[in-house]
Parts: structure tokens; sequence; C-alpha cells
């Protein structure tokens, strides 16, 4: 069995349903009305001990409810979970002991006290042994520079400063799960690459984790498998690479030419990409499959035509594949052709 | 140092306090403020010896000081900490805790409580000396006894009542009329013996007698030691049916829990 077994959860929720203004509110008092929403409708999932998995989706598609699913805040109103043998919801405080949990818009810090006392809290609540903490805060301390910020009052920490301390409570106790629910919102570039740096380090370590985020550049190192979910379902899970090797084959070189050079011309020499002209004086997009064309047959091509002043190559990022897959352009299969 | 983590929950809540104490002293201010008027106000109503359901004015004054001890005692952290929490949804923090909820909320209570009882020294020695000496309890043990129960009594109440909050999302109202109640049916406002014979009996069904009344008649000498005692055995059956009572609350609490946008 698998560390993390999810099979047909669903979690309806009820939402009132008013009609506009007075009246509405009134009515609404008098007889309420509620529609039933599925934030998470039929959720199968299956994560084996060690793997590092992307959890993405829009706004609103259902990712905060997995993960309070999967960590027994809220019980599933239909289907099963289990992590590690327990059913999280109820073997609550077990299932607390083997799983460490961030939630990047929400602080576990005591907001009035030292960073410190936080900490000396979690060491007595997972009872960590002196020489174990010490040497994880010192382990914790090289990645996220705990030092600087032990001292201080948590609600004196600016936002990265903070997500460094709740990351560091997120992992004291060493836990085998780790769910991560944007733990890198709100931070600056130097802040992003060192968590980025240091949730590879877990992964490494054979720490099974689970990241929730919008910020895909934070899955790009980390991890191996992402499942998106959508309006509630999981619209696919699958290999990362595999994910970019067959949905973002698409290059574009961008050239500026030293003449004047007819599209219909340029589509005449590439018949297989698209071409574009561009916002600037004599400049071209030209589209195109990398399986079929390389940039380095579309300059010699061009060369003949023209001088190239300007060479730029955009190369899609998993972001722009997820983009496309959110617009409801794409959509991708484990295994098999996009539709 | 390794301590129990209900302790150091204690410990945390105890500095949190002290962090707030310009707030938490302003409102002990209040609740002073309301001490001094209701001694004005019985010293008015008892002069030249008069006795009034019983009370002289020293035992009025006794159940007084009392009266407020036991209202100050659980309101500096606890209630309004735990209702913010539900509603902002940062419950769902706690609920990853490998620790009782229940437990977790009382050690933070009683930490909060321990800063409380510096406050109630103060003003109980300046009382005291302000408004001439009050007679010493006639039954100390008995009357510390009784004091002690008040806060998981005073504790359970609150937390009950603040578990509503996950039904009704609001707490204003829950607070509102749970306090209303307990003014009243406590004993807070008057003795429970100058009410009306009605309201005497709905007091004796409910357990917020024994947060007020029953120390406060205790300490004025009200209660002969066996009537005492009883009133203190009613106290630990309030203890034990509130506290399965909060667990059963909590089972269905949680079920309730949702917790929106991230």
């Amino acid at each position: 069995m698998a560390l993390i077994e999810a099979h047909g959860l669903t979690k309806a929720f009820r939402r009132p349903d008013k009609a506009a203004g007075l009246p509405g509110a009134l009515k609404q008092l008098v007889r309420p009305r509620f529609t039933e929403v599925n934030a998470v409708e039929g959720v199968d999932l299956s994560i084996e001990a060690g793997e590092a998995v992307a959890y993405v989706g829009p706004n609103g598609a259902g990712k905060s409810t997995t993960v309070k699913l999967l960590t027994g805040i809220v019980r599933p109103t239909t289907g099963e979970v289990r992590v590690g043998g327990l059913v999280p919801h109820r073997d609550r405080i077990a299932n607390a002991r083997q799983i460490g949990v961030l939630f990047g818009q929400r602080t576990q810090l005591w907001w009035d006290l030292p960073v410190r006392e936080s900490l000396a809290l979690l060491r007595d609540m997972y009872r960590i042994p002196a020489g174990r903490y010490q040497a994880r805060l010192a382990m914790l301390d090289d990645t996220l520079d705990l030092g600087a910020i032990m001292n201080v009052v948590a609600r004196k920490l600016s936002l990265g400063q903070r997500m460094r301390a709740d990351l560091a409570c997120a992992l004291i106790h060493n836990p085998r799960v780790l769910y991560l629910d944007e733990p890198t919102i709100g931070l600056d570039i130097a802040v992003k690459d060192r968590v980025r740096a240091l949730l590879k380090g877990l992964r490494d370590d054979g720490t099974t984790l689970m990241l929730t985020t919008h910020d895909l550049g934070d899955i790009e190192d980390t991890c191996d498998r992402i499942v998106i979910i959508d309006h509630g379902r999981i619209v696919f899970d699958g290999g990362l690479a595999e994910v970019k090797d067959r949905y973002a084959r698409e290059r574009s070189v961008h050239l500026q030419l030293g003449a004047v050079v007819s599209v219909d011309e340029l589509t005449g020499c590439f018949p297989a990409a698209a071409v574009t002209v561009g916002d600037v004086d004599r400049s071209y997009t030209i589209t195109f499959d990398k399986s079929h064309l390389t940039a380095g047959q579309i300059l010699t091509t061009v060369l003949p035509l023209a001088d190239i002043i300007e060479v730029r190559i955009d190369e899609p990022t998993i972001e722009d594949v997820i983009r496309r897959v959110y617009a409801g352009d794409l959509v991708l299969q484990a295994d098999g052709d996009a539709g | 140092m390794t301590i129990n983590a209900y302790t150091r929950i204690a410990a945390n809540a105890a500095r949190t306090t002290l962090a707030h104490r310009v707030g938490f002293v302003l409102g002990t201010f209040g609740a002073t403020f309301q001490l001094v008027a209701m001694v004005a106000l019985w010293t008015a109503l008892l002069k030249r010896g008069a006795y009034l359901g019983g009370f002289s004015l020293d035992q009025m004054k006794a159940y007084l000081i009392v009266g407020y001890i036991t209202g100050v005692l659980g309101t500096a952290l606890g209630e309004q900490v735990m209702s913010d929490r539900i509603r902002s949804g940062d419950v769902a923090i706690d609920l990853v805790r490998p620790l009782d909820y229940q437990g977790m909320r009382f050690a933070e209570v009683l930490g909060g409580m321990c800063v409380e009882i510096i406050l109630v020294v103060i003003v109980g020695t300046t009382f005291w000396m302000v408004a001439g000496p009050v007679s010493a309890p006639a039954q100390p043990a008995l009357f510390a006894i009784s004091l002690v129960a008040v806060l998981p009594i005073k504790f359970l109440i609150f937390y009950m009542s603040t578990l509503l909050c996950f039904w009704t999302q609001n707490y204003h109202g829950v607070a509102w009329a749970r306090s209303a109640l307990s003014l009243i049916l406590s004993g807070a406002l008057v003795p429970l013996a100058l009410l009306p014979h009605w309201l005497q009996t709905l007091s004796n069904l409910l357990p917020f007698a024994s947060i007020t009344s029953t120390p406060a008649l205790i300490f004025a000498g009200r209660a002969d030691p066996g009537h005492s005692q009883e009133l203190i055995l009613v106290q630990s059956a309030w203890v034990a049916i509130l506290w399965f009572a909060g667990r059963l609350a909590w089972r269905g609490a949680v079920r309730q829990l949702t917790v929106h946008g991230g």
C-alpha cells in the first residue's frame, strides 16, 4: 500500500443561496436556501513514500481542501483516505505526529513571542530529544538562516522571515510526510531560491512531499510528478518531465532583420511553422515544433534573405503548459497525445 | 529543557497576556470601577446595620470582592482568541497539532489566569485597605477549593459557547447571550437569594451559580460547613459533566468545520 492513499475523496460544502439586496437577506433568514458545492470530487491519489508531488490547479480548484482532507483537518463527505495506515480525521493526533504542514497564508508562530518559543513548544509537543532538536535546528539554520530571527518577536518579522520561521516549524520534528501549501507566496527571489533549495534537499533525504503552489518555478527542480486539479477533479496525474517533453515542444524565434521580407516569403520557407509580424519594424516571430524544425535551420534559411540584427528564442516553461490547461486549450493525458 | 507541552502552552499564554498588558490592565480597570460602584451602592443600601436577603454590609463586601475575582479570572485570553481562530480558519493549524484541542485551550486559559491572579491580588489588597477590612473567610480551605473549581467551570462554559461559532460563524451574539445569562444566574449582579423564586430555580439547574455564588457565599460565611461541602460537590459534578459535554460538543463542531481560502 502506498504511503498516502485516497479513493473517491469528495468534500461537499453548503453555500447559502442569497438573492440580492435586503429582501434577499430577509428571505434567507426566513427560509434559508443552500447549494451543495463539491470542493473536491472523486479524487483518487496514491503517493509512495519518498515521492515529491506537485499539486497544482487554478484558484478555487480544490487544492487546499484536498490538503485539509489529507491532514485530517476536515472530514470527507464520501470517500476514503489513509496516510501511513491511519485515517487522518479519525486518528487526528496520531496522524499529526507523522506529518508536517505549512499553510503559506497562515502562521503557526506565537504572534507576541520570539520565534524561539514557538519552536520550543513544538519540541515539547513532538517530544524531540535535546540532541536531535539541536542537530535539526543547526541543519535548518544552514538553509533558513534562523539565527538572525530566533529572538525576534513573530509580529515584527518581515514576510520572508516569517515564512522561514514557519518552514522551520513545519520541519523541526523531521516528519515523514510534508504538506506545503503555497510555501513561497509573497517571497522575494532570494528567499524563494533558498526555500526551493531546502525542498530539494528534503526530497533527496527521502521525505514524502506534497507541494501545492501557484508558482510553478517551485516545482520544476523539486517534483517528479505533477497532479493537476480543476473544478475539484483531477485532470492529470503523471511525470513532470513527460509533460514537458510532450506538451512543451513549441519554440518561438524572434528575429529583427536588416531589410523588409514579406510574411508570405517567410511562410513559404517554413511551411510547418507559423510566422507573424512583430511590433517593431522588420521584426518577425516564427513559432514551430522542435521535433520538426530547429532554430539553427531557421537562421540558415533566413540569412540569405536579409541580415539578422537580433535573435531571441523562447522556450516554453511548464507554466505555459499549465496555463493552456487552465484556459481549457489543452487536455493532458498520462499516456497518449494531446486532445 | 523539554517540559510537558500543555505546560509550555500555558507558559506561552502567560507571556502573551503580559505582552498585551495595556489592554488587559484597562479591561481590569473597568471591572474594578464596577466593584467600587457596587460597594458604594450596597453601602448606601445597608447603612446602619441593615440586612438584605440575610446579608450584612460586611458580608456583602466579601461577596462583592469574590464576585470581582471570579469575574476577572479567565477573561484575558481564551474566548476571544479561540473564536477569532475559528472564524479566520487558523483553527486549521490547531488541528494539525499532536495534542488534544480541549486540553490546549484549557492550558491557554490557565496560563492567562496566572497573570490575572497577580492583578487580582493587587486590586484585592488595595480594596482591602480602602474599603475597610473584610473579615477573612470562615472556612479558608473550602473557599480555596471552591475558587479553584471556578477555573475549569468558567473555561468550559466559554469553551462550549465558543464552539457554537462553528455553526454560527458569529461570536458576538453568542458571547452577549452567554454573559447576560451568566451575569444574572451566577449571582454576579446580586446574590441569588435576592432573585425571584423562578430565577433561583433556573440558576439551580445551570452551572453559572458555581462560578460566583458558591465561592462568594463560602467566603462571606453565608454557607455553613455542611452546605459549603454540598456546594463544592455540585461544582465538582459540573466540572465532570461540562468536561465530557465539551468533548461531545467538539466532536460535533469539528464535523461542521469548513475552512475556505487557503
